[in-house]
Protein backbone atom coordinates (compact mmCIF):
# COMPACT_ATOMS: atom_id res chain seq x y z
CA UNK A 1 0.00 0.00 0.00
CA UNK A 2 3.14 2.19 0.10
CA UNK A 3 2.36 4.57 -2.88
CA UNK A 4 -1.28 5.23 -2.53
CA UNK A 5 -1.42 5.28 1.00
CA UNK A 6 1.24 7.89 0.95
CA UNK A 7 0.37 9.69 -1.60
CA UNK A 8 -3.60 9.47 0.34
CA UNK A 9 -1.57 10.96 3.54
CA UNK A 10 -0.24 13.99 1.84
CA UNK A 11 -3.69 14.53 0.50
CA UNK A 12 -5.59 13.67 3.90
CA UNK A 13 -3.34 16.10 5.70
CA UNK A 14 -4.36 19.14 3.16
CA UNK A 15 -7.54 18.15 2.86
CA UNK A 16 -10.77 20.76 3.84
CA UNK A 17 -13.34 20.12 6.26
CA UNK A 18 -15.61 21.84 3.94
CA UNK A 19 -15.95 19.89 0.93
CA UNK A 20 -17.37 22.37 -2.09
CA UNK A 21 -19.40 20.04 -4.20
CA UNK A 22 -17.34 20.75 -7.34
CA UNK A 23 -14.72 18.24 -8.85
CA UNK A 24 -11.84 19.58 -10.22
CA UNK A 25 -10.30 15.91 -11.66
CA UNK A 26 -8.05 16.40 -14.47
CA UNK A 27 -7.58 13.49 -16.62
CA UNK A 28 -4.83 11.87 -14.74
CA UNK A 29 -7.28 12.00 -11.27
CA UNK A 30 -9.52 10.40 -13.37
CA UNK A 31 -7.40 7.45 -14.15
CA UNK A 32 -5.71 7.27 -11.01
CA UNK A 33 -9.20 6.79 -9.26
CA UNK A 34 -10.55 3.98 -11.81
CA UNK A 35 -7.55 2.43 -11.22
CA UNK A 36 -8.07 2.10 -7.01
CA UNK A 37 -11.16 0.58 -7.36
CA UNK A 38 -9.92 -1.84 -10.13
CA UNK A 39 -6.88 -2.82 -7.82
CA UNK A 40 -9.14 -3.39 -5.06
CA UNK A 41 -11.11 -5.83 -7.15
CA UNK A 42 -7.93 -7.21 -8.17
CA UNK A 43 -6.29 -7.37 -4.40
CA UNK A 44 -9.46 -8.54 -3.09
CA UNK A 45 -10.60 -11.47 -5.78
CA UNK A 46 -6.62 -12.38 -5.48
CA UNK A 47 -7.43 -13.26 -1.53
CA UNK A 48 -10.63 -14.94 -1.95
CA UNK A 49 -8.88 -17.03 -4.87
CA UNK A 50 -6.20 -17.98 -2.23
CA UNK A 51 -9.20 -18.77 0.05
CA UNK A 52 -10.87 -20.99 -2.56
CA UNK A 53 -7.17 -22.72 -3.40
CA UNK A 54 -6.68 -23.51 0.14
CA UNK A 55 -3.43 -21.16 0.37
CA UNK A 56 -5.14 -19.52 3.74
CA UNK A 57 -8.00 -19.97 5.71
CA UNK A 58 -11.60 -19.24 5.19
CA UNK A 59 -12.51 -16.78 7.83
CA UNK A 60 -12.28 -13.61 5.96
CA UNK A 61 -14.06 -15.17 2.70
CA UNK A 62 -17.48 -13.37 3.50
CA UNK A 63 -16.10 -10.04 3.96
CA UNK A 64 -13.52 -10.64 0.42
CA UNK A 65 -16.62 -11.12 -1.21
CA UNK A 66 -18.84 -8.30 0.34
CA UNK A 67 -16.01 -5.70 -0.41
CA UNK A 68 -15.60 -6.90 -3.84
CA UNK A 69 -19.35 -6.52 -4.58
CA UNK A 70 -19.30 -3.21 -3.15
CA UNK A 71 -16.23 -2.45 -5.20
CA UNK A 72 -18.38 -4.06 -8.34
CA UNK A 73 -21.42 -1.35 -7.55
CA UNK A 74 -18.97 1.82 -7.88
CA UNK A 75 -16.78 0.49 -11.06
CA UNK A 76 -18.74 1.73 -13.29
CA UNK A 77 -19.28 5.25 -12.39
CA UNK A 78 -15.49 5.20 -12.15
CA UNK A 79 -15.46 4.36 -16.10
CA UNK A 80 -18.26 7.08 -17.10
CA UNK A 81 -15.69 9.94 -18.03
CA UNK A 82 -14.31 9.24 -21.14
CA UNK A 83 -10.43 9.42 -20.76
CA UNK A 84 -8.88 6.91 -22.34
CA UNK A 85 -5.38 5.84 -20.64
CA UNK A 86 -3.96 3.80 -18.03
CA UNK A 87 -4.88 -0.14 -19.12
CA UNK A 88 -8.31 0.75 -20.15
CA UNK A 89 -8.77 0.48 -24.01
CA UNK A 90 -10.63 3.06 -26.16
CA UNK A 91 -13.12 0.09 -26.74
CA UNK A 92 -14.45 0.75 -23.02
CA UNK A 93 -15.94 3.86 -24.05
CA UNK A 94 -16.60 2.34 -28.25
CA UNK A 95 -18.34 -0.54 -26.88
CA UNK A 96 -19.92 1.39 -23.77
CA UNK A 97 -22.91 -0.40 -24.05
CA UNK A 98 -21.40 -4.17 -23.89
CA UNK A 99 -18.76 -2.12 -21.22
CA UNK A 100 -21.39 -1.09 -18.63
CA UNK A 101 -23.65 -4.90 -19.25
CA UNK A 102 -20.85 -6.29 -18.62
CA UNK A 103 -20.43 -4.37 -15.59
CA UNK A 104 -23.79 -4.29 -14.39
CA UNK A 105 -23.88 -8.31 -14.44
CA UNK A 106 -20.45 -8.20 -12.48
CA UNK A 107 -22.13 -5.73 -9.63
CA UNK A 108 -25.18 -7.92 -9.91
CA UNK A 109 -23.56 -11.67 -9.38
CA UNK A 110 -21.06 -10.54 -6.99
CA UNK A 111 -23.88 -9.28 -4.96
CA UNK A 112 -25.16 -12.66 -4.95
CA UNK A 113 -21.95 -13.95 -4.05
CA UNK A 114 -21.61 -12.45 -1.25
CA UNK A 115 -24.87 -13.08 0.41
CA UNK A 116 -24.26 -16.58 -0.65
CA UNK A 117 -21.24 -16.45 1.52
CA UNK A 118 -22.69 -14.76 4.55
CA UNK A 119 -25.55 -16.97 4.11
CA UNK A 120 -23.68 -20.17 3.94
CA UNK A 121 -20.11 -20.10 4.95
CA UNK A 122 -16.87 -20.13 2.50
CA UNK A 123 -16.99 -23.81 2.69
CA UNK A 124 -20.33 -24.54 0.90
CA UNK A 125 -20.25 -25.95 -2.15
CA UNK A 126 -22.19 -23.97 -3.99
CA UNK A 127 -20.09 -20.93 -3.71
CA UNK A 128 -17.16 -22.05 -5.30
CA UNK A 129 -19.38 -22.17 -8.15
CA UNK A 130 -21.02 -18.82 -8.11
CA UNK A 131 -17.73 -17.08 -7.37
CA UNK A 132 -16.25 -18.18 -10.40
CA UNK A 133 -19.32 -17.76 -12.05
CA UNK A 134 -19.51 -14.43 -10.14
CA UNK A 135 -15.78 -12.79 -11.42
CA UNK A 136 -15.53 -13.11 -14.95
CA UNK A 137 -12.73 -11.04 -15.13
CA UNK A 138 -10.88 -12.44 -17.55
CA UNK A 139 -13.48 -12.29 -20.09
CA UNK A 140 -13.85 -8.65 -19.86
CA UNK A 141 -10.19 -8.27 -19.35
CA UNK A 142 -9.38 -9.95 -22.67
CA UNK A 143 -11.81 -6.91 -24.59
CA UNK A 144 -11.28 -4.37 -22.21
CA UNK A 145 -7.80 -4.11 -20.39
CA UNK A 146 -4.66 -3.41 -22.08
CA UNK A 147 -1.98 -6.60 -21.85
CA UNK A 148 1.04 -5.19 -19.37
CA UNK A 149 4.21 -5.33 -20.79
CA UNK B 1 2.42 -17.16 -6.13
CA UNK B 2 0.77 -14.74 -9.14
CA UNK B 3 -2.94 -13.53 -8.70
CA UNK B 4 -4.09 -15.40 -11.64
CA UNK B 5 -2.12 -18.19 -10.48
CA UNK B 6 -4.21 -18.45 -7.34
CA UNK B 7 -7.54 -18.02 -9.10
CA UNK B 8 -6.61 -20.72 -11.89
CA UNK B 9 -6.03 -22.98 -8.49
CA UNK B 10 -9.38 -21.88 -7.45
CA UNK B 11 -11.57 -22.95 -10.71
CA UNK B 12 -9.55 -26.39 -10.54
CA UNK B 13 -11.03 -26.35 -6.80
CA UNK B 14 -14.33 -25.81 -8.08
CA UNK B 15 -14.22 -28.37 -10.73
CA UNK B 16 -12.64 -30.81 -8.07
CA UNK B 17 -15.69 -29.35 -6.05
CA UNK B 18 -14.02 -30.01 -2.74
CA UNK B 19 -13.83 -27.24 -0.76
CA UNK B 20 -11.61 -28.55 2.14
CA UNK B 21 -11.79 -26.34 5.62
CA UNK B 22 -8.49 -27.13 5.96
CA UNK B 23 -5.50 -24.38 4.85
CA UNK B 24 -2.33 -25.24 4.07
CA UNK B 25 -0.67 -21.88 3.87
CA UNK B 26 3.07 -21.52 3.25
CA UNK B 27 5.30 -18.77 4.20
CA UNK B 28 4.90 -16.86 0.89
CA UNK B 29 1.24 -17.80 0.94
CA UNK B 30 0.84 -15.78 4.29
CA UNK B 31 2.69 -13.04 3.47
CA UNK B 32 0.70 -12.71 -0.19
CA UNK B 33 -2.88 -12.83 1.78
CA UNK B 34 -1.91 -10.13 4.37
CA UNK B 35 -0.41 -7.76 1.09
CA UNK B 36 -3.73 -8.25 -0.76
CA UNK B 37 -5.48 -6.99 2.33
CA UNK B 38 -2.95 -4.20 2.90
CA UNK B 39 -2.85 -3.05 -0.74
CA UNK B 40 -6.71 -2.74 -0.56
CA UNK B 41 -6.47 -0.94 2.44
CA UNK B 42 -4.37 1.80 0.66
CA UNK B 43 -6.24 1.90 -2.87
CA UNK B 44 -9.39 2.80 -0.83
CA UNK B 45 -7.40 5.06 1.82
CA UNK B 46 -5.96 7.24 -1.97
CA UNK B 47 -9.63 7.12 -3.55
CA UNK B 48 -11.15 8.36 -0.25
CA UNK B 49 -8.22 10.96 -0.44
CA UNK B 50 -8.91 12.09 -3.90
CA UNK B 51 -13.06 12.68 -3.01
CA UNK B 52 -11.64 14.80 0.09
CA UNK B 53 -8.99 16.54 -2.44
CA UNK B 54 -12.29 17.37 -5.00
CA UNK B 55 -10.45 14.78 -7.60
CA UNK B 56 -13.17 12.78 -7.92
CA UNK B 57 -16.58 13.07 -7.72
CA UNK B 58 -18.23 12.46 -4.16
CA UNK B 59 -21.03 9.81 -5.55
CA UNK B 60 -18.96 6.83 -4.07
CA UNK B 61 -18.01 8.04 -0.88
CA UNK B 62 -20.00 5.98 1.60
CA UNK B 63 -18.93 3.05 -0.23
CA UNK B 64 -15.02 3.60 -0.07
CA UNK B 65 -15.97 4.07 3.95
CA UNK B 66 -17.64 0.57 3.68
CA UNK B 67 -14.82 -0.97 1.89
CA UNK B 68 -12.42 0.50 3.90
CA UNK B 69 -13.95 -0.61 7.02
CA UNK B 70 -14.76 -4.55 5.83
CA UNK B 71 -11.47 -4.58 4.69
CA UNK B 72 -9.72 -2.96 7.95
CA UNK B 73 -11.45 -5.68 9.91
CA UNK B 74 -10.05 -8.44 8.05
CA UNK B 75 -6.31 -7.22 8.73
CA UNK B 76 -5.70 -8.95 12.12
CA UNK B 77 -6.83 -12.32 11.17
CA UNK B 78 -4.17 -12.02 8.43
CA UNK B 79 -1.15 -10.83 10.60
CA UNK B 80 -1.86 -13.55 13.37
CA UNK B 81 0.50 -16.44 11.38
CA UNK B 82 4.06 -15.18 12.48
CA UNK B 83 5.20 -15.01 9.52
CA UNK B 84 7.97 -12.01 9.27
CA UNK B 85 8.42 -10.59 5.39
CA UNK B 86 7.01 -8.72 3.13
CA UNK B 87 7.05 -4.86 4.67
CA UNK B 88 6.00 -6.65 8.14
CA UNK B 89 8.56 -6.23 10.50
CA UNK B 90 9.35 -8.16 13.32
CA UNK B 91 8.00 -6.30 15.85
CA UNK B 92 4.28 -7.11 14.47
CA UNK B 93 5.53 -10.17 16.54
CA UNK B 94 7.56 -9.21 19.17
CA UNK B 95 4.94 -6.75 20.32
CA UNK B 96 1.88 -8.34 19.21
CA UNK B 97 -0.38 -6.83 22.02
CA UNK B 98 0.26 -3.26 21.05
CA UNK B 99 0.22 -4.61 17.08
CA UNK B 100 -3.07 -6.13 18.17
CA UNK B 101 -4.38 -3.15 19.34
CA UNK B 102 -3.42 -0.87 16.91
CA UNK B 103 -5.56 -2.94 14.19
CA UNK B 104 -8.77 -3.48 16.60
CA UNK B 105 -8.35 0.54 16.92
CA UNK B 106 -8.28 1.01 12.83
CA UNK B 107 -11.24 -1.67 13.17
CA UNK B 108 -13.36 0.50 15.14
CA UNK B 109 -12.25 3.86 13.49
CA UNK B 110 -13.08 2.90 10.36
CA UNK B 111 -16.22 1.49 11.24
CA UNK B 112 -17.16 4.62 12.66
CA UNK B 113 -15.74 7.00 9.67
CA UNK B 114 -18.17 4.32 7.69
CA UNK B 115 -20.86 5.41 9.96
CA UNK B 116 -20.76 8.73 10.16
CA UNK B 117 -19.94 9.03 6.00
CA UNK B 118 -23.81 7.26 5.72
CA UNK B 119 -25.73 9.37 8.07
CA UNK B 120 -23.67 12.51 7.75
CA UNK B 121 -21.98 12.51 4.56
CA UNK B 122 -18.80 13.75 3.88
CA UNK B 123 -18.72 16.73 5.58
CA UNK B 124 -19.45 15.13 8.43
CA UNK B 125 -16.82 11.98 7.78
CA UNK B 126 -14.04 14.04 6.62
CA UNK B 127 -12.63 15.01 9.55
CA UNK B 128 -12.63 11.39 10.90
CA UNK B 129 -10.73 10.53 7.80
CA UNK B 130 -7.95 12.57 8.82
CA UNK B 131 -7.38 11.01 12.01
CA UNK B 132 -6.91 7.92 10.66
CA UNK B 133 -3.70 5.72 12.19
CA UNK B 134 -1.94 4.79 9.24
CA UNK B 135 1.05 6.25 9.24
CA UNK B 136 1.87 5.95 13.25
CA UNK B 137 1.27 2.42 13.15
CA UNK B 138 3.20 2.07 9.48
CA UNK B 139 6.41 4.25 10.93
CA UNK B 140 6.67 1.19 14.04
CA UNK B 141 5.68 -1.94 12.22
CA UNK B 142 6.38 -1.13 8.17
CA UNK B 143 9.70 -1.67 6.80
CA UNK B 144 10.81 1.21 4.83
CA UNK B 145 11.20 -0.02 1.14
CA UNK B 146 13.27 1.95 -1.26
CA UNK B 147 12.01 3.18 -4.42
Amino acid sequence: MRLPAKNALKVLASAAIFIPSIVSADNQDVIDYREHIMKTLDEQTAAVGMILSNAVPGDNAAAHLQAIALTAQIALKAFEPKVPGGEAKPEVWSNWADFSKRMNEFAKNSLEAAALAKEKGYDDPALAAKIVDALPCKSCHDVYRKEKK
Amino acid sequence: MSRLSHFLIAGTVLVAATVSSTARADDQDVIDYREHIMKTIGEQVAAIGQILQQKAPADNFVTHAQILAITAATAKKAFEPKVPGGEAKPDVWAQWPDFGKRLDELTAATADLARIAKTGGIAAAAPKVQTLPCKSCHDTYRVETKK
